[in-house]
């Protein structure tokens, strides 16, 4: 009987299953985007190993673009930083990277990505991420990818040596996956950057890195020793690492504020007109209950028709909705920025938490917006609708 | 025992915010197996008896028992099993419903029943035959006159085999000849079967082939 209700008046069911996808859809992308980022984010920062990340003063955001959204930069400071960080007090260890950007065609036969130079002897970055792959130490002339790299550059099925910067690296292993900006770059050791300096115009000098990662004793006060960095040298920038993303959040703060705020107003549209329709539908079918009522029917007859009627509907428009949502997921990854270079993308359980809730979601709004109508149809008194006739 | 009793009845309405009477402390004792005609004009309150006696509105004051059970003393859905396991309505107007075929009509009051009789298709198939419209059994209620709708309606009042048949005028959309096939077929389920009816109607003739003959007048239940 629902079905047939519905098939009545197709043009206003239509409507309102169009609407109800609309929500849907936008609550699954604005679920599924905010998730996203936020997973990238902690990833990144759980997996660092590095209590503060010293970049040089305005270099911050990009330090977070590598960590964060795997986008190739440079920027540089002096090594001497190095020493000056390690008698702060507070500073376990210290290790330097320096990051080169590859540029197809010219220098480099791999696509356009990050280079990480880090020093073997002081690292503890990329180590815990290569010890089970190689076994031993990188060599001169040779390097190791990180795991989306690796299927970037099709190492292992055509080529297994690369030329960066004017010279001829041998590609020697694949990092595990770390959830995190590494997984995009190659690694070589830092005793190759006075040769790529001779063999290319990388616009890089000897004495030169990128970032200091820094793990701190047990015991000290991150705020402190950030503190400490900043207050006595003043051409550096530190990280914390459980601010790393915070740019990105700052930002995505604003973005999820305009995604709630067109849920909030969705979702009071379509209560009000699911309300609406619903009003109609119990007016225009008074009668009919009336009958039912005086044939016989409960009033849990009456709200189990209804009831079904609002799921049906609500399931349909949630269905549609999440498929929609999750297409629009999809195709915005491939092209919006901020998703298209995030380390992690949606697990499957995930994906299906948030179509879950989208469902849910949808169905709930159906429920509750019709909640009003079909109370007043079962307490109708059949007498009072059928004297209308 | 009497199958059902009416205990001065009243029911009150407000209109205008102005108290109407349409039913006046009417007391009524039916034995089962009777059939009544009520005649009376428009707005003498025969509905709104034939309602309270049935259970879908409730009286103001006073009591109607069926079987020795005052119905109106039960919860909601006792009602609604009484409705629909003792009584066979048929209105005053064609109601069907217009989503649902003719056999689906008919088994509409079947699915209300808290435990099904079984054997209902058949049952449907029978009571459609009785009526003169087997060939219709699969059309939806706009596919046939006003007539044919009628009679459907008074096949689907018999479904769950009734005790009592409260019809509110149910010869109105008729022509003659079918008219009289109705009144034959009531009598027949009256007689055979011990059905009560209670029949509202304005034609005098029909309410002269009943058992006992009763007027409302302006709220009022005289005999004839």
């Amino acid at each position: 009987m629902a079905f047939r209700n519905l098939r009545r008046r197709p043009l206003r069911t239509g409507i309102l299953v169009a609407a109800l996808s609309l929500m849907v859809a936008a609550l699954v992308f604005a679920l599924s985007f905010v998730t996203r980022v936020n997973s990238s984010i902690k990833l990144t920062s759980d997996r660092l190993g590095a209590d503060l990340l010293i970049v040089p003063t305005g270099a911050r955001g990009g330090a977070e673009d590598i960590l964060v959204e795997n986008r190739a930069t440079s920027f540089y400071m002096n090594k001497s930083f190095v020493d000056r960080i390690k008698k702060i007090e507070g500073i376990d260890k210290v290790s330097a990277q320096t990051y080169l950007v590859t540029l197809t065609g010219l220098c480099c036969s791999v696509p356009s990505s990050m280079v990480v130079a880090f020093n073997q002897e002081t690292d503890f970055i990329v180590a815990p991420w290569m010890k089970d792959k190689l076994g031993r130490k990188l060599r001169k002339g040779e390097a190791i990818v990180g795991s989306e790299s690796a299927y970037n550059i099709n190492l292992g099925m055509v080529e297994m040596e690369a030329k960066l910067f004017g010279s001829v690296f041998s590609m020697v292993g694949v990092l595990d996956k770390t959830g995190s900006g590494l997984d995009t770059a190659v690694f070589i050791s830092d005793e190759n950057i006075e040769e790529i300096i001779k063999n290319s115009e990388a616009d890089i000098k000897p004495d030169q890195i990128s970032v200091i990662f820094a793990k701190l004793k047990k015991g000290a006060d991150p705020y402190t020793v950030m503190s400490e960095i900043e207050n006595n040298i003043i051409e550096l920038d530190v990280v914390m690492r459980k601010d790393i993303g915070k740019s990105l959040i700052t930002t995505l703060g604003d973005i999820s504020k305009i995604f709630y705020l067109t849920m909030v107003l969705s979702t009071i549209l379509s209560l009000f007109l699911v309300w609406a329709i619903f009003t109609a539908i119990a007016n225009e079918r008074t009668r009919e209950v009336g009958i039912m009522r005086a044939l016989g029917a409960k009033e849990k007859h009456v709200v189990t028709l209804f009831l079904f009627e609002v799921l049906v509907l609500g399931a349909i428009g949630s269905i549609v909705g999440i498929i929609a949502g999750t297409s629009l997921t999809l195709i915005m990854a491939q092209s919006f920025s901020i998703l298209k270079n995030l380390p992690v993308d949606l697990t499957n359980f995930t994906r299906t938490v948030i179509a879950f809730a989208g469902l849910v979601f949808g169905t709930g709004i159906c429920v509750l917006g019709a909640l009003s109508p079909v109370q007043r149809l079962k307490k109708l008194e059949p007498l009072l609708v059928i004297k209308q006739e | 025992m009497p199958q059902i009793i009416v205990e001065n009845i009243t029911k009150t309405y407000l209109v205008d915010k102005v108290p109407i009477d349409a039913v006046r402390s009417v007391s009524l004792r039916i034995e089962k197996g009777d059939f009544i005609s009520i005649v009376g004009h428009s707005g003498s309150g025969k509905t709104t008896l034939l309602s309270m006696i049935g259970g879908i509105t409730r009286p103001s004051s006073g009591k109607v028992l069926f079987e020795g059970e005052d119905i109106y003393e039960l919860a909601s859905d006792r009602v609604s099993e009484y409705r629909c396991e003792k009584i066979g309505f048929m209105f005053q107007f064609a109601s069907l419903l217009p989503i649902l075929t003719v056999k689906e009509n008919l088994l509409l009051p079947t699915v209300f029943r808290p435990r099904p009789a079984g054997q209902e298709a058949a049952k449907a198939e029978e009571l459609l035959h009785l009526v003169g419209l087997t060939e219709k059994i699969n059309v939806y209620p706009a596919q046939l006159s006003g007539g044919q709708q009628r009679r459907v309606a008074i096949a689907r009042a018999f479904m769950n085999d009734p005790a009592l048949v409260l019809a509110d005028e149910p010869t109105g959309d008729l022509d003659e000849e079918t008219e009289g096939d109705m009144m034959r077929f009531f009598k027949t389920m009256n007689e055979s079967k011990g059905v009560t009816f209670i029949m509202v109607t304005h034609n005098t003739d029909l309410a002269k082939q009943t058992k006992q003959h009763l007027r409302m007048n302006q709220g009022t239940l005289q005999t004839v």
